[in-house]
């Protein structure tokens, strides 16, 4: 694995709370999230030499195909830099965040914005579920019926017969994701719910019910990237470094759809295992999804998930808390916008500034080494394209 | 109504009562790489002179299944949607019919059968047709 010519580190980041926001238009949601984030490094935000601009439906929900980022960058101050748009459906602002770290990684820039906004509430519901079908195929799976909750289905009915995970633990995983969520200011929902009243829901594809699924949201996320040399010079606050940003596309072997294997890149980049990890922020778009984003990042073996989840090991008291924020069923899935929300709350609970959900490391206040893990798109029975970052301070 | 294949040159559509329903995919010559939908370039050689045309066994095995309770604008709720193992060795997301859209309606690695038919209308009066499995039912042996 080749590694970056120089350290890159975070130094401010900043959200646009997710949610339901007929008043506010993209423009209104970065601008918020990229100036949180500036405010948050404390930096002069002239600093800032180029922007990766994350999003992903807009084209066809508002009609702004072309130059998003140009568009909506605009408005929070942003002209004469580079600006590049970047998508990849519900991974488009980790791979913002990652093409950001690789611009200041190579020493091309010392600063560089990353950020992630979407727009998905509006009048016509229809349009907007239309718009999320593209997240596949469109000339195959897309005309087809495909729906991630069907797939998040399936793969959890093969888990529940091969290793005995049962609905009632989802349930568990859901109510425990919906607790954290009312711990966070910037989440969607933030009422917390039993996981009897969340087993009791709705079903819309069993094993899943209702409130164990993410639904429509507008927000956005934004991290200011930093060459660690340069940091101190610039900004006052800690940095958090990227010791690895991995992505990989669709099927890596007939065994692995690329999940274990992106896993795998960024333990490797980092120099660190999974048993390093003190604090992650996994891709659960249907809460449960959680029991085997865990065991695909090598924390524990599926046969082991169940259990854990009756154990507590991934609530906030846990051994490994998983998911603070509320995950994307929670704090909510504005698409394009999702990756860089995860890494906002790692770095958070790296600097001790979660509020009533920070979580402890395990030698040292705070934690000193976190992950977030995002997949998007669906191509031929695999996630299109696959991210892990592995945060250390 | 206008009968519109989803994408052309996937599947072939019976023209007699005798003529049997196909899909279409491809092989690599060199790795056995099997693909469905068809490819020019094999996506493990990272070739584009050792694919071949090759037609699909109609029967296939059940790989997974759901039953939507909600999903896909122009799709009656409940509906089942799967995945299918090919004999070929190629595992294809399917819709799926001939059975009551419950979870306790079909088993994984039962025995299913190609279908080519009407998959919904597409709005502007075309009836878009595609191919969906059906369990045959048969004792497999």
């Amino acid at each position: 694995m080749n590694k970056l010519a120089r350290e890159v580190t975070i130094i401010g980041v900043g959200m646009h709370k997710f949610g339901k926001f007929m008043d506010k238009g993209l423009k209104d949601l970065t601008r918020v999230a990229v100036w949180n984030a500036i405010d948050d490094a404390g930096i002069d935000a002239n600093k800032i030499e180029t922007a990766y601009f994350a999003n992903v439906l807009a084209g066809l929900i508002t009609g702004q195909e072309c130059i998003r980022g140009h568009i909506f960058l605009r408005d929070a101050g942003f002209e004469g830099i580079p600006i590049v748009n970047v998508e990849g459906a519900c991974a488009s602002s980790s791979i913002a965040l990652r093409e950001a770290m690789i611009a200041v990684g190579s020493g091309l820039y010392d600063v560089a914005l990353a950020v992630g906004a979407e727009k998905l509430y509006l009048d016509d519901t229809a349009r907007s579920i239309q718009a999320m079908s593209t997240n596949t195929d469109i000339e195959f799976m897309g005309q087809l019926g495909f729906q991630f909750t069907g797939s998040y289905s399936m793969i959890l009915r093969k888990y529940m017969k091969q290793y005995d995970w049962t609905q009632e633990q989802f349930a568990k995983v859901a109510s425990k994701n919906k607790h954290n969520g009312s711990l966070n200011p910037m989440a969607q929902y933030q009422k917390p719910m039993s996981a009897e009243d969340i087993l009791n829901s709705r079903v819309i594809a069993w094993p899943l019910t209702l409130y164990m699924c993410s639904t429509m949201a507008d927000g956005a996320a934004a991290a200011i990237v930093c060459a660690k040399e340069v940091a101190h010079k610039i900004s006052n606050r800690i940095p958090i470094t990227i010791a690895a940003s991995c992505l990989r596309s669709g099927k890596v072997t007939e065994e692995d759809d690329g999940q274990v294997r992106v896993a795998h890149d960024a333990y490797q980049m980092a120099d660190l295992s999974p048993e390093d990890v003190e604090v992650a922020e996994v891709h659960d778009a249907m809460a449960p999804g959680e029991m085997f984003r865990v065991e695909k990042l090598g924390f524990c073996k599926a046969e082991e998930v169940g259990r854990l989840v009756d154990e507590e090991y991934f609530t906030l008291n846990g051994k490994l808390p998983v998911n603070t924020s509320g995950g994307l069923a929670a704090r909510g899935h504005p698409i394009g916008a999702t990756g860089l929300a995860q890494i906002a709350e790692v770095v958070w609970q790296m600097r001790g500034e979660a509020g009533p959900r920070q979580v402890p490391g395990r030698n040292s206040p705070y934690p000193k080494v976190g992950l977030t893990q995002n997949s998007g798109g669906y191509v031929e029975g695999s996630p299109a394209t696959v991210s892990v970052t592995i945060l250390k301070s | 109504m206008t009968d519109l294949p989803v994408k052309e040159g996937l599947f072939h559509i019976p023209e007699s009562p005798d003529d049997k329903p196909y899909l279409i995919g491809s092989r690599c010559r060199v790795c056995g790489y099997t693909s469905f939908p068809k490819k020019e370039v094999c996506l493990k050689c990272r070739r584009n002179d050792t694919v071949e045309e090759i037609t699909f066994s109609p029967y296939a095995t059940l790989e997974n299944f759901a039953v939507m309770q909600v999903g896909s604008p122009d799709f009656p709720t409940p509906y089942v949607i799967g995945y299918v193992r090919m004999k070929e060795g190629v595992v294809i997301f399917t819709p799926i019919t001939g059975c009551e859209a419950r979870d306790d309606a079909l088993e994984v690695g039962e025995e299913m059968e190609l279908t080519i038919e009407k998959i919904r209308e597409d709005g502007q009066g075309n009836n878009l047709i595609g191919w969906k499995f059906k369990p045959t039912r048969r004792k497999t042996q």
